[in-house]
């Protein structure tokens, strides 16, 4: 039984006539999904862009923020539904793809799709922009500063098939900012941004009017040229080589995010080490690892346990193997292919080999196969693993021990997940966000960032905004040539404290 | 116990093995190579400390291995972060130290041999099988620098070993790190004129760099009948964005060399021996060639489940795990992370294609190192 091919792109009505498509396969042989994809040429994406420029101009730039953000929410509201036909269809094919395991899709959709609701999107938008009104006109921010932020007139946004999600809120973070939206999907993950789109333009098509999101094979350079040296607004995710071959294309002028390769760490202090917290603990870490299978920047990749508890690191790593392993049942992992379990066994047989000539130094696995890996070894390092939920245990002195050993890599760092019993909890995550690390959270959350935090350091909408700074008249018929004194004027509207002379900046 | 080199030494003994051995499925139905192999581990389970301490760890006992499969495989990645070898540091003559790339774990890694000789033994008599199966002496040009300008690397040593002892006079096309793409078209140009046959010796990246300029300059040249080339991965972890048909396709297009005169060599730095395609040995012998690369016969390769560890069956694919007599100062059985299938002594590697796609913003170990951290 073969079912009809899935859309693995999704181009407006006027555009998507006449396109040529092809069906690839996509997973294992025996249960592959059909995945309808566009022939794409570079002449087609110089028409794309422009019917969406058109597009946005007619139906988007000049449309109160709070039209847009009514469809959003609704579409929000779909795929939070697990009835939903979108969120099925997405569940049903990412996991017979071979990417993800069904209930990893789920949870994947849940974490991304929740703090979107129930007014997620004015609280994004507030966080970056004072008010969601300056997206429409300019509004006064605290301080009395009138501006109004402009969204670029289109993105480009290139994204990564890692984590299934990971386009959710760039998408929207486009129309957020009034922009048309150009996508290209991950060859590993083609199906979820091209069906968000779709359920976007039902709910509201002229919304959907500003959007394309097709597929062509990476490095297909044309295709990439012809997007980039247009774009006046790129986010891409990528691997090194795709990262740096997508700086070297840009519009000089564009407005640019990138996101390279990243892992992320666990930090445990002595306090929250007591044998009744234990398995808990455990269990929130290995969340963390076992979610996507470790493929994302969120995936924490070592675990820094300090020494001196009721709970070693060696107690501490065993019940977090029994943890990945009860993981292994209630979040399955997808099959790895045989070059992933490759790396796995000889990442163990290099523990092994590490562990025959220091006694301290354990290697634990699940009894059979590959699903889980913990390694257990004295001293801090930071040497990110195969993914496949392998994570190393270091039974470290202290932070200043961490600090020595992350230090140098830390720009590899997306999150770090703390744990540790009352104030030096907040003392350490300080210490810790000193170092740049982007993100502080706590173990069993380190897969459910905000949309008001950042990523890679970086807030989500406002590096791509322009602002208008509005400054307000001196008055009717006021000289524009009027000399500027130098001293000290009162204030406009009479502040009741006698203003002091203030010094310009100059 | 003999001296090393001794008459009854185990170096001695696998030297000859090595030079002998027939070319034959299990060397003929001998079981010398495997007794060879026991003889070998044991003597390097006492002399590589490293590796004497993971058998132990193991719970292997080096005198009760009574069968070559039970000798624990190193993992590659072990030359990165442990001395892997039986040969004083301070190299006497004839001492080299080669440089491992592309595997896990940082720094590169470090392949030292006390000596050459069972290399060159192994290399010399696999590529005169393969490259020269008719006794040419050929003039060379190698893609790639001469063994002086890149004293770590184990490929260019072989090739210039193989050229030294096999070809005419030999052009090396990168000094320095740079290649000199204008000496290559005068090269091929003259062969085409006086109608000398050429051996081309480099990697597939250099190879397809060339033809990529060729293109561009929409040039290509007919090299004489009896011209031959061998590439090979060379550094692995570079980005492969052809496949080998187009590799092919190169070949025959802009040198005019027929696929059955391109040899694929397989190898890498922590294995003494090499494997390779069999076009030109098959058209000497007259017969079709058979598809993978050989075995040599004092090499066996396993090929183990990737989840169980346990051995597949001829024709199924899995971890290659290969045992070579070669590597006697490192140790001989090597756990690699490649994908590959075994038909009798014919292997095939599986290409990593699904790895070819940037993986986002996780970070593999291989790009982390790629980004130069410490």
């Amino acid at each position: 039984m073969s079912p009809a091919p899935v859309d693995g792109f999704y181009l407006p009505p006027a555009l998507e006539a006449g396109v040529e498509t092809a069906v690839q396969r996509f997973g294992p042989p025996h249960d592959a999904v059909e995945i309808r994809l566009p022939i794409v040429a570079p002449q087609d994406v110089t028409r794309w862009i422009a019917a969406l420029r058109q597009a946005r101009a007619e139906h988007l730039a000049q449309r109160p923020i709070a039209s847009i953000l009514r469809p959003l929410e609704r579409v929000v509201a779909r795929f939070l539904d697990p009835k939903d036909r979108a969120r099925r269809l997405l569940v049903q094919t990412v996991a017979v793809c071979g990417r993800f395991s069904a209930p990893m899709v789920e949870r994947a959709l849940d974490d991304a799709f929740e703090p979107l609701a129930r007014g997620g999107f004015r609280k994004w938008i507030a966080s970056e922009l004072g008010a969601v009104s300056a997206l429409d006109e300019p509004a006064a921010t605290r301080e009395g500063v009138l501006r109004r932020a402009t969204g670029p007139e289109w993105m480009l946004q290139i994204y990564a098939g890692n984590v299934p999600t990971v386009p959710v809120w760039p998408l929207f973070s486009a129309l957020l900012l009034k922009s048309a939206l150009f996508a290209k999907t991950s060859a590993q993950e083609p199906l979820l941004a091209p069906l968000l789109a779709r359920a976007i333009a039902e709910e509201d098509a002229e919304l959907g009017a500003c959007v394309a999101v097709v597929w062509w094979k990476g490095g297909t350079a044309e295709l990439e040229r012809a997007a980039l040296a247009a774009a006046p607004a790129v986010l891409a995710f990528g691997g090194d080589h795709a990262i740096a071959s997508i700086a070297r294309q840009l519009r000089p002028d564009a407005k640019v995010v990138l996101h390279g390769p990243k892992v992320s760490l666990a930090y445990i202090g002595r306090g929250a080490l007591g044998r009744a917290a234990l398995p808990g603990l455990a269990r929130q870490v290995a969340q963390d690892v076992a979610l996507y299978d470790q493929q994302g920047c969120l995936s924490p990749h070592a675990v820094y346990v300090e020494r001196g508890a009721p709970v070693t690191p060696v107690d501490f790593a065993a019940a977090l193997g029994e943890a990945l392993e009860a993981a292994s049942t209630s979040l399955p992992r997808r099959e790895p292919t045989a070059s992933e379990a490759a790396s796995v066994q000889l990442y163990r047989a290099q523990a092994r080999f590490e562990a025959s000539g220091d006694p301290k130094n354990r290697v634990l696995a699940s009894g059979s196969g590959t699903s889980w890996t913990v390694i257990c070894e004295s001293g801090a390092r930071f040497e990110p693993g195969p993914a496949q939920r392998a994570v190393r245990v270091h039974s470290i002195a202290g932070a200043e021990e961490f600090e020595r050993a992350v230090g140098p890599s830390i720009r590899f760092v997306e999150a770090l997940a703390v744990e540790e019993r009352g104030p030096r909890r907040a003392a350490l995550a300080a210490r810790f966000a000193g170092l740049g690390i982007p993100r502080i959270a706590s173990a069993g959350a380190l897969q459910r960032p905000s949309p008001l935090g950042t990523h890679g350091g970086v807030r989500r909408l406002s590096p791509f905004v322009t602002w208008s700074t509005v400054e307000r008249s001196k008055g009717a018929g006021a000289s524009p040539r009027a000399p500027v004194k130098k001293a000290s004027r009162p204030s406009r509207k009479g502040s009741k404290t006698r203003a002091r002379p203030r010094r310009r900046s100059r | 116990m003999p001296l090393p080199w001794q008459k009854g030494s185990v170096d001695s003994e696998v030297l000859k093995w090595i030079q002998r051995v027939p070319w034959a499925p299990d060397g003929g139905g001998s079981r010398k190579t495997e007794e060879l192999m026991l003889r070998s581990f044991r003597h390097q389970a006492a002399s590589i400390p490293a590796y004497g301490a993971y058998v132990r760890h193991l719970g292997v006992d080096p005198a009760r291995v009574k069968d070559w499969r039970e000798i624990p495989p190193a993992p590659a990645s072990a030359f990165k972060s442990h001395d892997l070898s039986a040969a004083p540091t301070e190299g006497a003559s004839g001492a080299v130290t080669f440089e491992t790339s592309g595997t896990t774990i940082s720094q590169p890694g470090r392949v030292r041999l006390s000596s050459t000789k069972l290399y060159e033994a192994s290399l010399l008599r696999n590529f005169q099988r393969h490259l020269l199966p008719d006794g040419a002496k050929l003039r060379a040009v190698v893609l790639g620098p001469s063994a002086a300008d890149a004293p770590t690397s184990s490929l260019w040593f072989m090739v210039d070993r193989v050229v030294r002892e096999y070809a005419g006079e030999t052009l090396y096309l990168v000094h320095h790190g740079d290649p000199r793409w204008k000496a290559a078209d005068d090269a091929f140009r003259m062969a085409a004129d006086t109608g000398e046959p050429l051996l081309l010796l480099g990697t597939t990246l250099l190879f397809m760099a060339y033809f990529e300029r060729l293109r561009i300059k929409d040039a290509s040249f007919r090299l004489p009948a009896g011209s031959r080339a061998m590439d090979t991965g060379g550094a692995k972890g570079q980005i492969a964005e052809f496949t080998r048909a187009e590799v092919e396709r190169g070949f025959e297009q802009r040198l005019g060399i027929p696929t059955g005169s391109l040899i694929n060599e397989y190898g890498m730095a922590e294995m003494g021996s090499q494997f390779y395609d069999d076009g030109l040995i098959a058209a000497h012998e007259r017969r079709a060639p058979m598809p993978g690369k050989e075995i040599p016969p004092w090499v066996r390769t396993r090929v183990l489940d990737p989840e169980t560890m346990n051995e597949r069956r001829d024709g199924e694919a899995g971890i290659l795990v290969h045992y070579d007599l070669a590597n006697l100062n490192v140790p001989l059985a090597i756990q690699t992370e490649d994908i590959g299938r075994r038909e009798g002594d014919r292997l095939f590697l599986e290409g990593r294609l699904l790895g070819a796609e940037a993986r986002g913003c996780s970070l593999p170990f291989e790009e982390f190192l790629k980004a130069g951290a410490p």
